[in-house]
């Protein structure tokens, strides 16, 4: 079955000196929030989020879920994966590289294991897929 | 972005390096009912409807136009095709532009501009559809 999920953002203004909001999403779990050419562009964001932010959030959360259910499916579901996704975007290219780094409790497991088990997440979680035109998507794997 | 047990009985925590926000998330919210968690998909609509605002907002000003106001709104569609799991398919974009000193047609061209301008709309387009409805109301 087919999952559609939703976002409104209105923007006020020109590029540079408007400012935008995510006014609300389906789930309503999250919104207002404040987007701005500054805060993606910029070191220092004010505040505020970007559309990379919320990339780097979504990359994060459909790898730990493809993690966590390929380790569950091996016989070894993680006690807690802390993931973070760190996205580069440079204005006139484009995202230029994404870096993940996984640190797992996983009983019973050894390292390689792990390590095996983040690439395979890495490679098929469905915005890793997504995203395949990114130059580079690092992972830095390892047992906490 | 933090995660507890397994795929389908667990969930997590999706924090932004800004601070601006720290959200709940788990499987069920993606695939079926909300139930007030979010999903990597809403996510990425989030980010596809800032990414393509912003480009708008500029290809409308290269263009001579004032903008006043522009509505974005992107759906985000997970589908489960044939033996590839689950992918993301689609990301469609729904505009309504209120903007000044530019017609109908320059602003469709503002459109077209800013959806190859917008870096995520180029990134997704390799592997799902974009489409992209855009109606300038005044």
């Amino acid at each position: 079955m087919a999952a559609e999920r939703h976002a409104n953002v209105t923007w006020n203004g020109d590029l540079m000196a408007g400012s935008g909001t995510i006014d609300e999403v389906g789930s309503g779990v999250f919104g207002p929030l404040d987007v701005s050419w500054p805060a993606r562009s910029e070191e220092g964001s004010g505040g505020k989020t970007s559309p990379e932010e919320l990339i780097a959030a979504a990359h994060a959360s459909c790898f730990s879920m493809a993690l966590a259910g390929g380790l569950a499916k091996a016989g070894n579901a993680p006690e807690r994966l802390q993931t973070s996704a760190t996205v580069t975007f440079v204005p006139g290219t484009g995202i230029t590289r994404i870096a993940l780094a996984v640190r797992g409790s996983v009983p019973g497991l050894d390292a390689d294991a792990f390590r095996g088990a983040a690439e395979d997440a890495k490679k098929n979680c469905p915005v890793s897929q997504a995203l395949a035109g990114v130059p580079e998507i690092t992972l830095d794997a390892q047992l906490a | 972005m933090a995660w507890a047990g397994s795929l389908s009985r667990g969930s997590g925590v999706a924090q932004a390096g800004t601070g601006a926000f720290e959200l709940p998330i788990d499987l069920p919210s993606r695939l079926g009912e909300v139930g007030g968690k979010t999903s990597p998909e809403e996510l990425l609509a989030a980010a596809h409807a800032g990414c393509y605002s912003t480009s708008l907002a500029g290809e409308v000003a290269r263009a001579g136009g004032t903008v006043e106001r522009l509505d974005v709104r992107c759906t985000v569609t997970l589908d489960e095709v044939g033996d590839k799991g689950h992918l993301i398919v689609s990301s469609e974009l729904d505009v309504r532009g209120n903007a000044d000193g530019i017609d109908a047609d320059g602003f469709e061209r503002a459109v077209r501009a800013a959806d190859e301008g917008c870096s995520f709309s180029t990134l997704i387009r390799a592997s799902a559809t974009v489409s992209v409805r855009a109606t300038l109301e005044s």
